[in-house]
């Protein structure tokens, strides 16, 4: 491992994180709205730590980043601007607590939405665009961003790409990794620019038309109204929203190839074809099923279907009902969403489309060989052979996906959580989406769980956000072995 | 400048890195998953698992905005189809292709605008031959570089322990000013451009700038006896060997090739007049005895088999072979094998790179040589009125630290310069530079070193 490489490349990560405070210590400066020092503290403190840690560490020779640095380095950038993240939290004293600040941070950066904030209206308006803001830069990851900005990563930049972006295969954009990171961030900035300006013109204030739009496409959650969505309680509102969830739970690349002029991509795309069909599917299933016990009418019933599946199966998190009163049908088809999530490649979480895709077509071929036990087959994804070790490497994945919810569930119900609230927080965690059942469900949130509880979701949404491999790597003594 | 490169092979490999470094778009194509993955993890560029015959794989590579593509398969068909194909979708880009059946290289028609329309053939074993003959010419050698149209050469001779020039410094070469100039020292494989207050070593590789017509007496005083080249010994008689052997069969020179393959060994027998054709294991010491070895002037192992040759190079040595020339292909080998005592290596793959990137830097830049594993290079470039390098005495420009200015051509003169020697527009510059001063040196000489 090469320790000065990972710290200077840490140390560019921390300044770049303390500059991107300026934008919230500039809003908070218009609003005077009394965070202004904290803020400003919080840019000096961490920009200084960056330029120090920077000038401490002599430019190494010969800079290779191999695999395992690009894991440890990216693990560790988020862990620490994670760390940074609550410096506003803490000095403004809108959480004075260090475990719930490093979560309100964490959940931010990792677009999973979780909050232990019981009265956000009335926080700073520059604290609440801080949080907003730690959304938006996860989303499309903090990585990714440094190799659009840093020029000279080289190869290394193609590690730490890997190692953060959600998705089993790499898909490259341009032939140069920095050059696709860049297009990535491009794609990502139009759409939220789009959005806002949809949310502008239906009415909503700027500040929160951008904060909303800074929380949607990561599809992070957060929200600068106590209620959520469900403040505005407005169908264009909605409409919008289901839109940009949606946008956000789809590949970027595909967005990149639309916007090229590529209109047919979507329906000629095989995991986006099958992540549209299973959205409208379960809209239509939820809809029926709560059309007559909860909602008289059949547009509102879908109005509300329609934007908690997408919500949740695209890992946002936002709300506009409570849909624990909902019947036990439609809440197992939110928790099922939970655990599919958006496509590979997009800014969702969960297990993702192309997995699960790809994990049936497996099990199929399975039953297909006792059948003709010496038939030939190969997995394909839109006619082309998936190789066997991208496959065995999906099987290891949903296997700790499974294994890890497993664990942690156990964790929290014997910290003596109920069964629902044990399970919903772990779900809601590792896959990013924010809002869970019971004590943590979307009309509530997690400022009661305990202590212990908080550290193992914090884990359990850094472990989904980088997609297992990346985070767990680090328990395994074989990592630290020279 | 983006880049399509057919064939992930060793050249195609090698290709892509040196140019994704440079700053360049590179894309591969490649049909082999193992390769592709190789390129992944190893290179900054976007590799395709296909085949670089198909029309729709070529599209989706982006070859319609693409500057050029680089044919470099193993397969002389597929990479003419290549070529073929990027014509037909992109009747603009430049086109290089790597070919070695003599055949069709033969028929000059086939590639020119009206048929296949390539703009640069490449045939890594014709280049390979070329690089040993010219290092046969001047036996002292490790290496030989021809600049201006071989009126100046670059020479690398390693120093020998009685050497009177250990322990000088280039400063107090007075005498030899004007007439030779030390362009760059490897030592202990790392290349370094010297300054005036640097000495020479044993043991080092120097590389000289010389005028050819000096080039005798300059040899002479690194204890280089001049000798002609008498008996010269081949081992392996692959495409190369046969190219080589034929070359050597017009010749005055006494040479005989060794195979092991006794029907190659009948083939190439019949179709040679003076050349000995032995069949035998190359690595048989007593075989090597039998064929004298000891007075060999050049024993050349180019068998396919990269540490057989370095082996078998290696047992030459030991039984009194003069000089060795070995292939090697793997470029992570070049700097252990003079290590161990090998005198000159030659790499297909090099030879390739070479003539691809000179093409590449066409234009104010006239040619590019790497030198020893590609850290350094030799760049023969025109001065420009509007560059900060003309009109002032050299030791008043403000040169990048690891580059330097090796000769300067004028007309008909060819300069080796001092301090004080001043560069004029329109003068031929030989500049030696690390990799790593390349883009200082770019600006300097206000030439981007432009492609196209």
């Amino acid at each position: 491992m090469q320790f000065r490489v990972i710290t200077r490349f840490i140390a560019i990560l921390v300044f770049f994180l303390g500059f991107s405070m300026a934008g919230p210590l500039l809003v908070s400066f218009i609003y005077d709205d009394g965070s202004t020092r904290a803020l400003l503290l919080s840019a000096g403190i961490t920009s200084l730590t960056g330029i120090i840690l920077f000038l401490f560490t002599k430019k190494p020779g010969d800079a290779h980043l191999n695999h395992r640095d690009g894991v440890f380095v990216v693990t560790l950038g988020w862990v620490m601007a994670g760390l940074f993240g609550t410096l506003p939290y803490l000095f403004s004293g809108t959480i004075p607590d260090f475990t719930n600040a490093y979560f309100e941070s964490i959940s931010g950066f990792t677009t999973t939405g979780a909050s232990i904030l019981t009265d956000i209206e009335n926080l700073p308006k520059g604290i609440l665009l801080w949080r907003s803001q730690t959304q938006w830069l996860g989303g499309m990851g903090i990585i990714v961003l440094s190799i659009a900005i840093l020029p000279f990563l080289g190869i290394g930049g193609m590690q730490l790409y890997r190692a953060e972006i959600p998705s089993p295969v790499v898909d490259k954009l341009k032939p140069r990794i920095s050059e696709t990171a860049k297009t990535l961030w491009k794609v990502y900035l139009l759409i939220t620019f789009v959005e806002i300006l949809l949310l502008f013109a239906g009415g909503m204030p700027l500040f929160d038309s951008v904060c909303h739009a800074f929380c949607t496409m990561p599809t992070g959650g957060f929200s600068t109204k106590n209620a959520s969505i469900a403040y505005f309680n407005s169908a264009y509102f909605d409409g919008v929203f289901v839109l940009f969830m949606l946008f956000a739970g789809i590949n970027f690349s595909l967005h990149y190839k639309l916007i090229k002029g590529d209109v047919k991509i979507f329906g000629m795309d095989p995991e986006c074809r099958v992540f549209l069909f299973l959205l409208a599917l379960l809209t239509l299933i939820v809809t029926v099923n709560t059309y007559g016990p909860v909602y008289d009418s059949l547009t509102r019933a879908f109005r509300a279907a329609a934007f908690q599946v997408t919500s949740l199966l695209t890992t946002t998190g936002f709300v506009t009902s409570d849909y624990e009163k909902w019947p036990a049908l439609s809440q197992q088809i939110l928790l099922g969403c939970m655990f599919l999530g958006g496509m590979a490649g997009s800014t969702g979480g969960g297990m993702k489309t192309l997995r699960i895709m790809l994990l049936i077509r497996h099990g199929y071929q399975e039953i297909f060989r006792i059948i003709h036990p010496h038939a030939v087959t190969t997995v394909k994804l839109g006619g082309k052979p998936v190789p066997a070790d991208i496959l065995s490497s999906i099987w290891g994945f949903f296997i700790l996906y499974i294994g890890l919810f497993i664990v942690a569930t156990l964790v929290m119900a014997s910290l003596g959580l109920d069964m629902k609230t044990a399970l919903g927080s772990v779900a809601a965690s590792i896959g990013n989406i924010g809002p869970g059942f019971g004590m943590v469900g979307p009309a509530k949130n997690y400022l009661l769980t305990p202590v212990f509880g908080k550290w193992i979701l914090i884990f359990c949404m850094l472990l989904g956000r980088l997609e297992i491999y990346t985070v767990i790597v680090f328990l395994v003594p074989e990592f630290w072995r020279k | 400048m983006k880049i399509i490169i057919v064939g992930a092979g060793e050249v195609g490999f090698h290709i892509a890195q040196r140019l994704s470094e440079e700053g360049q778009d590179v894309v591969l194509i490649d049909k082999d998953p193992t390769n592709v993955k190789r390129i992944n993890e190893n290179l900054d560029v976007q590799a395709f698992l296909g085949s670089g015959t198909s029309h729709n794989l070529l599209k989706t590579s982006g070859i319609e905005t693409a500057d050029m593509l680089v044919a470099a398969t193993d397969s002389d068909e597929v990479n003419l189809i290549a070529c073929l194909l990027a014509r037909n979708l992109n009747q603009y880009m430049l086109k290089v292709a790597r070919v070695r059946n003599q055949e069709f290289l033969d028929q000059k028609d086939l590639f020119n605008q009206q048929s296949l329309d390539i703009d640069l053939l490449i045939n890594p074993q014709s280049l390979m031959v070329k690089t040993i003959l010219s290092i046969m010419e001047v036996p002292g050698a490790s290496e030989v570089i021809d600049f201006v149209d071989g009126r100046v050469k670059l020479i690398g001779i390693t120093i020998k322990k009685d050497s009177q020039f250990i322990d000088r410094r280039l400063l107090s070469f007075k005498d030899l000013e004007e007439k030779l100039l030390v362009g760059a020292i490897v030592r202990k494989n790392q290349v370094m451009i010297p300054r005036g207050n640097d000495t020479i070593q044993m043991d080092d590789l120097v590389y000289l700038v010389v005028r050819s017509d000096e080039l005798n007496n300059m040899l002479k005083l690194f204890d280089i006896k001049e000798e002609t080249l008498r008996r010269v010994l081949i081992i392996g008689a692959g495409q190369t060997g046969t190219a080589l052997a034929t070359a050597l069969d017009k010749s005055k020179i006494n040479a005989k090739i060794i195979d092991n393959n006794s029907k190659v060994c009948a083939e190439l027998a019949a179709k040679l007049e003076h050349v000995i054709v032995i069949n035998g294991d190359g690595g048989d010491k007593n075989l090597l005895r039998e064929e004298n070895i000891g007075d060999v002037d050049f024993m050349v192992a180019i068998t396919g088999d990269e540490e057989n040759n370095i082996l078998i190079s290696l047992l030459a040595k030991g039984l009194g072979a003069k000089r060795t020339i070995t292939r090697v292909s793997k470029l992570s080998y070049i700097p252990l094998v003079s290590a161990i005592g090998i005198d000159t290596v030659v790499s297909p793959r090099l030879s390739a790179v070479r003539a691809i990137l000179q093409y590449i830097r066409r234009g104010k830049v006239i040619s590019v040589a790497p030198l020893k594993g590609e850290q350094a290079e030799a760049i023969e470039a025109e001065a420009l009125e509007t560059s900060d390098i003309v009109n002032s005495p050299l030791s008043k420009v403000k040169f990048p630290k690891g580059a330097i200015v090796g000769a300067i051509v004028r007309g008909e003169n060819i300069i080796i310069p001092r301090g004080d020697s001043i560069v004029m527009p329109k003068d031929r510059l030989i500049i030696f530079a690390l990799e790593k001063v390349i883009p200082k040196l770019e600006k300097l000489l206000t030439v981007k070193l432009e492609y196209f």
